[in-house]
This record gives C-alpha cells, structure tokens and sequence, in this order.
C-alpha cells in the first residue's frame, strides 16, 4: 500500500475534529493498513487499553455457563445455585436423552403389548429414583468437592437438586404418557407412587447413601408391583385407590423422617 | 516472535488458545476500532464493553474466520454488530447514528466516483442522515436491518433514504 493517511489528518480523526468525507476515506483505509493502525496505536490512550484488556481476560478466565445453568440463571435463580444444579448429573442431556429413550420404549411396549399400560406405570416412578440415586456424592458428582465447600448445606443441595430432577423426569414422563394409547386417567396413576419413592429415598438418604437408598426402594417398588399381580391376579392394583393411599402415607410419612434427620445427613457428609 | 507474524497467522494462535496472540491481536486492534467505535457511540463505557465483547468473541470464534479478506476487516464486522448489541440494551435516545441490500452498487459508484468526479464534496453535500445511512452501510458493510438499529430508524426508512442518496450522489457525480 502506498497510500497513507497523513499525520495531521489521523490526529483529528481521532480526535473526532474531522469532517464526514475524509472520515470516510480514513475508516475505508484502516482496515486494510497495518502502518496508519499502528499510528492510531501509538496515539491511543494506554492506560484506558490496560484496563479494558484487564476486563476482557476477566471474562476470559470465567467458565462459560452450560445449556442448563444458563437457563436457570435467566429464569432467576442465583449464580451459584445454578452452577451446582448444572452439575447435577441428572441434568445433564445424555441423561435427559436416556430417559427420554427408555420412556420411547415402554409407550411402545405398551401399544403392543396387552400389559403395556402396567409395565409403563411400574417404570415411570423409578426415572427419577434413578435421578436422585445419581444426584449427589463422590462417585458420581463432578462438582461433589465444590458442594461440599460451598457456604450451603449439603443436604439442602441434596433437595434442590432432587426437586429439580423430579420436576424435569415428571415432565418427560407426563408427555411420554400423553402419548400412550387409549389416554386415560390411570395413565397418571405413576404420580402419587413417583412422589412416595422420591421422598422415601430421600428420608433414606440420610442414614445411607443416595445410592444404596434408591437401589433398595427401586428393587422394593418392583417387588410389591409384581406382587400385586401375582397375588391379587389384577396387574393395575397397586396403581388403584388403596394403592393411592399407601404411597400418600408412605410419602407424607417420609417428608417427616426427612425433617427429622436432615443433620444426620450434615455429619456423614463430612465423613465421606 | 509472536509479534513478527501476520494478523492471519496470530488469529489461528487464537484459535488454538494462546492468550498471548489474543493480546497481540488487542495491541494491534483495540486502538483503531475504540476509535472507530467511538465515531458510532458518544459514551466511552458502551464503546469499551463494546471492545471487550468483540475480543471475547473473538477468542471465542477464531476458528470462524475462514481467510478472506483482512483480518482487520473482520474484526470490524465483530465489533459493530457488538455496538449494535450493546446499543439495543440501551434507551433510544443515547443511539447516534443506518442499511440496504444492493450496497454493490453503491460502493461501485463511490469507487467510480473517486475516479472521475468529486466525492468528498458530494458527501459532503448530503444531509447528515443520508449520509449517516451511507456510512452504515457502504462503510460499515451492514444490512439494512442492522443500520436501522444502528441509527434508531426503521429498516423501511434507511432503504429510502438510501435510495435518496443513491440519486442524489449519481445526479452530482455524473
């Protein structure tokens, strides 16, 4: 390039001392020009430059927010209780996905298959068991040391979180059940059972761990539903009123342990 | 040295995560473009969050330029979309400065009219909104949506006035 924009003429464009004309042929020539942009810098204020550099490696040096607490954080919830709840492994979308895909299968099973109806209602609650199962502690959290440190219990990061799964896997499984043949009433027969096993593994949670909690609940719930059917000869029993019942209790009863030994949950997360 | 090697060169630092070549791009660019930015937005805060947008976005989407044109001319690309961002998060009355579709053609005639005619003084003669409108979109390369949310008008609006200028710069240069 042999053409260069004069001294003089840079000092007023920069100073903003210059009419629209010449800006326009100054601003055309810049972008391709390293010498006049070199000029431009040596006129620069330095000091302003440092400090909106210092902002820039700032942010730089902040993690960037995933899908989840992106989402989270515009919705409203402060900044790092959506970090900890972006970690939650249930949250993440590979597990979203694999729900998504077993609920895929048992509407299937259940268009083909004379009991599809009982095999999906018996399923249904255990999604979110599994959720809360894989929720907190050292083998299965990433962010299991951060929750630990963070000015927060643990086991309220526990409630948040299994409130948040059980929110997420209720709406996934509300419109696999949409799907399902025939719509009917029973097919939300899976709620009350759903709520009784999560606040059961939870009140669990605090003598053992969230794992071995709903391991036991999930192969329990499994054994009672198919008890049900080989005993009483009627596949949806445990899904009907009296069924209904049991599980509120179960659930209501549960809520109270949880109250009751939320500091014992504190103490062994120390140990662990 | 980082600091002998071209604009492309260290932008494909960039990319592979050097934040030293970030920082040799800022040394280079941030001054012109702050002052650039700051001909398009009076407040000196909206033009220095404007600069640390662009070179975030920049650290970010190096990998993005594909080597055409100069490297300097893409990061204008960046940094006044980013005021246009930075502006719309603004009220109205703090926007200073507008688009059209067939800006071929405009820069044509600007380009023939530096040849043959006199250019300075037909910008010059347009009045200030025409000329605002030309300026955001021969200059700054944006679309007629863009210039529109550049200057606080209308799309509809920079299109006409476009047009007005068009006409009113071809009658002069002929």
């Amino acid at each position: 390039m042999t053409w260069h924009v004069q001294p003089e003429l840079l000092a007023r464009y920069i100073g903003g001392n210059i009419d629209e004309a010449q800006a326009f042929s100054v601003e055309a020539h810049l972008p391709s020009c390293a010498q006049c942009r070199g000029a431009v810098a040596e006129l620069a204020d330095g000091a302003r430059l440092t400090s909106t550099w210092e902002g820039i490696e700032e942010r730089l040096d902040v993690p960037r927010r995933g899908p989840v607490e992106a989402g989270l954080v515009a919705l409203g919830v402060p900044g790092h209780i959506a970090r900890l709840l972006g970690a939650t492994p249930a949250l993440r979308l590979s597990w979203l996905l694999a729900c998504a895909l077993v609920l895929a299968f048992a509407v299937f099973a259940a268009t083909r298959r004379e009991h599809g109806l009982y095999w999906f209602l018996v399923l249904a609650p255990l999604l979110p068991l599994a959720g809360i199962a894989l929720a907190y502690g050292p083998q299965v959290d990433a962010a299991y040391e951060v929750g630990l440190a963070a000015p927060m219990r643990s086991f309220s990061l526990l409630l948040i979180r299994a409130v948040a799964i059980l929110a997420t896997t209720t709406m996934l499984v509300a419109v696999a059940a949409l799907a399902l043949p025939g719509l009917h009433a029973s097919a939300a027969a899976w709620l009350v059972p759903s709520l009784g096993l999560t606040l059961a593994s939870l009140a669990l949670a605090t003598r053992t761990s969230a794992l071995v909690a709903c391991g036991s609940l999930a192969f329990l719930w499994v054994l009672v539903a198919g008890a049900g059917w080989r005993l009483a000869r009627e596949p949806l029993l445990v899904f009907g009123a009296g069924g209904q019942v049991v599980c509120a209790l179960v659930a209501a009863l549960a809520a109270l342990v949880l109250v009751h030994n939320a500091d014992s949950f504190e103490r062994r997360g120390d140990m662990t | 040295m980082i600091a002998d090697r071209t604009d492309a060169q260290v932008l494909s630092a960039v990319a592979d995560g050097d934040r030293r070549a970030l920082r040799v791009l800022y040394d280079r660019h941030a001054p012109w473009l702050a002052v650039r930015l700051a001909r398009r937005c009076a407040d000196p805060g909206v033009v220095d969050e404007t600069i640390q947008d662009t070179f975030v976005a920049v650290w970010r989407g190096a990998g993005r330029y594909k080597g055409e044109g100069d490297v300097g001319a893409w990061m204008w690309g960046i940094a006044i979309r980013r005021l246009i961002d930075a502006l719309r998060r603004l009220p109205r009355d703090q926007v200073l400065v507008a688009e059209v579709d067939d800006r071929r053609t405009v820069e044509e005639e600007i380009l023939l009219g530096v040849e043959y005619g006199d250019l300075g003084g037909v910008l010059r003669r347009l009045s200030p909104e025409l000329r605002a409108v030309v300026q955001a979109t021969v200059l700054d390369g944006l679309t007629s949506r863009e210039a529109g949310r550049l200057l606080g008008i209308p799309t509809g609006t920079v299109k006409t006035r476009m047009m007005r200028a068009r006409a009113q710069m071809r009658k002069e240069l002929a």
